[in-house]
């Protein structure tokens, strides 16, 4: 396997997506946001559940790759207990330090979520990274 | 008792045939390009590469309309195109080849011009579950516009059509019967003698998309005795960009325009317009001079090989992939059809379709991962996406042990 192969398939990665955190439909929702990749085919579903504006439950479900489902698992960890603000900032600035070849991951303070900078290298890839929470920021514009 | 697993052997002339591929000698992430990607574009022989340069730098210029040496040239290269193209197909006349930009717009100007005019609300359009979006999205808006009704007749668990189902759909509305050849997405070779028979005998004209098959068979439109047929150039070693309708000339002579513009009219007035006999009326303006030309060439590349020895060498070599793939551990086939060609779709238990095609990229191996523009049939599987192997004339048993080998590799790391 290559160098570059390796970093796309980190451990941390691989774990999240053979055993993925918080990956079931939430019931009881306050929003939810349903996402396609049509280019592929890659289909996710984010709920949230949300108390005076911090997320006290965030879940997944979704029929798409390892990385799309590692990514979903990490997000889920990240925003849940954070406030929704925040979660977007969290968002925004991982799409972007995804799409913008001149900004690091590394600038983001969690560590399991750096390990999804290896799609860098994969264009074709980002996407699968960043749809969960492209859908993430779906589910929020939806809160009343 | 044959041996399933063991290796084809290559003709002669295809061994050969090989070397024709320039892009064939690349290296893809340091690793010889295994392609296995044929159902989405097929690669270009150099004849056809070299067809298209002499266009540029030595014949350049519009058709049809100038007296001047040049265009005279460009437009005999071009017709030349035409020509080669009924005789491919066995048309009766030229007239019924139609030019298009593939075999999508051969679809969509079908719908137009000719279903269009005829279907009214509650009107019937036949498709099967298991085509491309091409030959169900132009039916879904034309059924938008008219209130006609989109049929579509089921397919069996191996990925066979249930060809009794589609038959007893045919009923007194049905305006159109349209039908894929060959599965782009799992394989299947649908029997369209029977289809076209049936439908004749209900006097239901009859669409075939020939994309798949036209690459990997000879086929004889007059033999079909369909109304019409359509299929892209770049599937088949010609350029992107262009494709053709065959259309019976009864049937062309009856349709009203596509598009308009320059070259498909007669005479142009304020007071009204009359059009161009088939085909011209419908290829308005500049056309893909090169693609054409292009076309010409890859119809000779393709005829100096032969159509029934690709056509034996292909059967054998996707059988031979289909059971390698099969006793290849944590694969599982989508679709095993009783008669397959071109190509075959695959999961695997532990890594998505993605997945495998990104390692399989590393290893230099070139398959498509999606839906292949099939959403309904990957529905109807319970999936949302496949791996794909897909062939074409220069592929050899070594690039279906090297794509084997490395779905080992993703076996280990997912297994």
């Amino acid at each position: 396997m290559n160098s570059e192969l390796k970093a796309l398939y980190r451990d941390t990665l691989l774990e999240h997506s053979r055993e993925p955190k918080n990956n079931r439909v939430l019931k009881n929702a306050d929003a939810y946001f349903e996402l396609k990749n049509p280019l592929c085919g890659d289909l996710i579903t984010i709920y949230l559940k949300v108390s005076h504006c911090i997320v006290s439950e965030a879940t997944f479900e979704a029929q798409c790759c390892s990385i799309c489902t590692a990514s979903a698992s990490m997000l889920t960890d990240q925003i849940t207990k954070s406030d929704i603000e925040g979660g977007i900032d969290f968002a925004d600035s991982l799409i972007e330090s995804l799409l913008q070849p001149g900004i690091s991951i590394a600038n983001l303070e969690n560590e399991e979520i750096q390990s999804l900078a290896g799609v860098k290298s994969f264009p074709s890839r980002i996407r699968c990274a960043t749809l969960p929470w492209e859908a993430f920021k779906g589910a929020v514009s939806r809160l009343v | 008792m044959t041996d399933l697993l063991a290796p084809p052997p290559i003709p002669a002339a295809l061994k050969k045939a090989r070397d024709d591929f320039p892009i064939l000698k690349r290296e893809v992430n340091g690793k010889p390009l295994v392609y296995l990607d044929n159902a989405a574009s097929t690669q270009k022989p150099q004849s056809v590469i070299d067809a298209i340069t002499q266009y540029y730098a030595n014949e350049n210029s519009n058709i049809h309309r100038g007296v001047h040496l040049l265009s005279t040239e460009a437009t005999a290269a071009y017709e030349n195109a035409r020509t080669k193209l009924a005789a491919y197909l066995n048309a009766n006349d030229e007239s019924e080849i139609v030019f298009t930009r593939g075999a999508t717009e051969s679809i969509n100007l079908v719908a137009h011009s000719f279903l269009e005019p005829l279907a009214s609300a509650g009107d019937e359009i036949l498709i099967s579950h298991m085509e491309h979006h091409a030959n169900i999205v132009p039916w879904q808006l034309l059924c938008e516009r008219t209130g006609a009704v989109l049929k579509v007749a089921p397919i069996f668990d191996n990925g066979d059509l249930d060809t009794d189902t589609y038959i007893s759909l045919m009923g007194p509305r049905t305006k159109l019967a349209a039908i894929v050849h060959v599965s782009n997405s799992i394989g299947t070779v649908n029997p369209i003698e029977r289809i076209i028979e049936a439908a004749k005998d209900r006097s239901i004209p009859t669409l075939i998309d020939s994309a798949q098959s036209i690459q990997h068979m000879k086929l004889d439109v007059q033999e079909l005795d369909c109304d019409f047929l359509v299929f892209s150039g770049h599937k088949m070693f010609m350029p992107t960009g262009i494709g053709g309708l065959y259309g019976k000339r009864a049937k062309l002579d009856s349709m009203r325009p596509y598009q308009g513009g320059g070259d498909m009219i007669a005479n142009v007035s304020f007071d009204g317009t009359t059009f161009k006999a088939p085909p011209y009326r419908f290829e308005a303006g500049t056309p893909h001079i090169a693609g054409g030309i292009g076309i010409a060439a890859g119809i000779d590349y393709i005829e100096s090989i032969g159509r029934d020895l690709i056509c034996d060498y292909e059967t054998q070599l996707i059988d031979y992939a289909a059971n390698r793939l099969k006793s290849t551990a944590g694969v599982r086939l989508i679709g095993e059809p009783s008669h397959r060609a071109g190509a075959i779709s695959f999961v695997m238990n532990s890594a998505h379709a993605h997945d495998i095609g990104t390692i399989l990229d590393t290893e230099g191996i070139a398959v498509r991962s999606g839906h292949h523009c099939c959403e309904p049939l990957m529905k109807r599987f319970g999936i949302s996406a496949t791996a794909r192997a897909s062939i074409a004339l220069y592929n050899n048993h070594e690039d279906i042990d090297a794509l084997v080998e490395s779905l080992g590799k993703v076996h280990q790391l997912f297994g």
